[in-house]
């Protein structure tokens, strides 16, 4: 990755938090009170670069880093903003404290104020219940996606109460930009006015809970290389019934005019009822995103697939001779779930550079170090790891262990909750 | 993350409830400055107290040295200033806007309360 996308998002973050308390620097206050103002704008700095991080569009991501890194910061920046705005209200009322705890209670109470003030608690309140939705995983993940949209509210209502406390001067601007950055992202991102329409063409079922379906644009396709993914909501066929969410999912081919081909594995709800898709589906396709397997160097490479994980590295081989010396090391818990392997088999016999390792782990978590080439077999090598996060944090240690260092590691996390 | 959430949120309320109970028990805040000497200006005095770094108010009668309190005003400076000097009873009960003070904003001002207006001489 390029220094410049390296620091794109922390200097962006920086920018959008330094800005905000340069111009509200106080001067003469006492220190609590200073401070509490330094959080409640520093917060909002933060808050505003976590909206614009939440975009999905393949361009910014690109010159960012990648969505993967966006979401990371995005759930940092708004996490840091929260504890930053719970502190500011409790730092102007500590001011008053101990000699008036009197008014230290009435600057921090509700009751005793009006709108602006009440506004502020509202929004608080809202980033609260917010954020304790995005950290339950039980909750559907089309329920859970629009209360996570609470928290979007929770930072206009705030802008408002400092609008309503007279500070307009820089708050109408960041309140524009905040509702922009919403409304992008549902109407464009999340009403699919930003993804290009796709036809199912075919799915055939290429393992247990596992299809792989061909997509065939309807208008301009997108751009995408092996390894990137795409966000993709199916909706309703003669008798299929699609959910219409937006999902990442993996390439596994890349046919002529545009074609494209998804694996896809019953993970939840809305790709389960996938599994039943049929030909003549009108989908949307958003992306392409990630950089996984696009910028590899000539080094000798060693690919590690869980399960599912294999796409990448499947649409890479359909793509063409490798150039580099590679081995495929291909887990999964049982021939039933080996998608691909037969293919796999006949790609590694005509591809003189690739060597393939499969093994059924079972239904135990597998021993990595085992399974593993050895340390001096590693050397100079490049790892591309995608699989379920467990099995890649399992991997990462190990490879560490063998002297490999991060920056010759490389995974993809494709949680966006 | 999901564990500094909730000690960020419990220690949150924590805090808010110990605020709560250090003020239970205790006069209002008005109460609690002690007029030890009550000054008594006319708006001749006032109206030299018109700048942002010395700047009195006449309201309701009293009279307050805002001052100090000008940088922690909500409102934009041009809002509050002009009052500088003079009688701003009316400003202060409508905020020019038809609206008011809440209770809290009363309890502020009687912090800054430095002695009686005189009433005009004739």
């Amino acid at each position: 990755m390029s220094i410049l996308r390296l620091i794109s998002i922390p200097l962006l973050t920086l920018a959008a938090t330094a800005g905000p308390v340069y111009w509200a620097l106080p001067e003469g206050l006492g220190l609590a009170r200073s401070l509490g103002i330094v959080a409640g704008w520093a917060g909002c700095g933060l808050l505003l670069a976590s909206l614009l991080l939440m975009l999905r569009e393949a361009r910014l991501a690109q010159g960012l880093g990648g969505l993967e890194r966006m979401y990371r910061w995005h759930h940092w920046a708004g996490m840091v903003a929260y504890v930053l705005l719970l502190a500011h209200p409790l730092l102007l009322a500590a001011d008053a404290w101990p000699d008036k705890r009197l008014l230290a209670w009435q600057t921090l109470s509700p009751f005793n104020q009006g709108w602006p003030v009440w506004l502020g608690w509202l929004a608080l309140l809202l980033l609260m219940l917010g954020l304790a939705v995005t950290f339950e995983r039980r909750i559907p993940y089309r329920i859970w996606r629009w209360l996570h949209v609470g928290l979007g509210l929770g930072v206009l209502l705030g802008l408002l109460h400092l609008v309503m406390l007279g500070i307009e001067q820089p708050v109408w601007p960041i309140l524009g930009l905040a509702a922009f950055f919403l409304g992008w992202r549902i109407v464009r991102e999340d009403f699919g006015l930003a993804a290009r329409p796709y036809l199912v063409q075919a799915a055939r079922p290429v393992a247990e809970d596992m299809v792989e379906i061909s997509l065939k644009p309807l208008g301009e396709a997108i751009a995408i290389t092996p390894g990137q993914f795409v966000l993709v909501a199916f909706f309703s066929g003669p008798t299929f019934r699609g959910c219409g969410e937006f999902h990442p999912f993996t390439v596994s081919a890349l046919g002529p005019d545009g074609e494209i081909r998804l694996g896809v594995k019953a993970l939840g709800d809305c790709t389960r009822k996938i599994q039943s898709i049929e030909p003549g589906v009108m989908a949307r396709v958003q992306g392409a995103f990630g950089n996984f397997l696009t910028e590899r160097a000539g080094a000798p490479q060693l690919w590690v697939a869980g399960g599912i994980g294999i796409t990448p590295f499947l649409a890479q081989l359909r793509a063409g001779p490798l150039t580099q010396q590679t081995l495929l090391l291909y887990l999964y818990r049982a021939e039933a779930d080996a998608a691909f392997l037969q293919e796999l088999q006949a790609l590694a016999a005509h591809d003189p550079k690739l060597s393939l390792h499969a093994v059924a782990t079972g239904q135990t978590v597998p021993d990595l170090k085992t399974l593993l080439p050895a340390a001096g077999d590693l050397a100079q090598h490049d790892c591309y790891l995608c699989g379920p996060p467990g099995m890649v944090a399992g991997l990462r240690r190990a490879l560490n262990e063998r002297g490999i260092a991060p920056r010759h590691i490389h995974f993809e996390n494709f949680e966006f909750r | 993350m999901r564990r500094l959430y909730l000690v960020a949120t419990v220690l949150f309320w924590l805090l808010v409830a110990a605020f709560w109970v250090g003020s239970r028990g205790l006069p209002p805040a008005g109460e609690s400055v002690a007029v030890v000497t009550e000054k008594s200006f006319s708006v001749g005095e006032l109206a030299s107290h018109a700048i942002p770094e010395n700047c009195w108010m006449a309201i309701r009668g009293s009279v307050y040295d805002l001052s100090a309190y000008l940088p922690e005003h909500p409102s934009r400076p041009e809002v509050i200033l002009p009052w500088c000097g003079k009688e701003a009873t009316e400003a202060y009960n409508t905020k020019t806007k038809g609206r008011s003070h809440k209770p809290y904003a009363d309890d502020l001002l009687a912090q800054y309360r430095i002695g009686k207006l005189a009433p005009a001489q004739l």
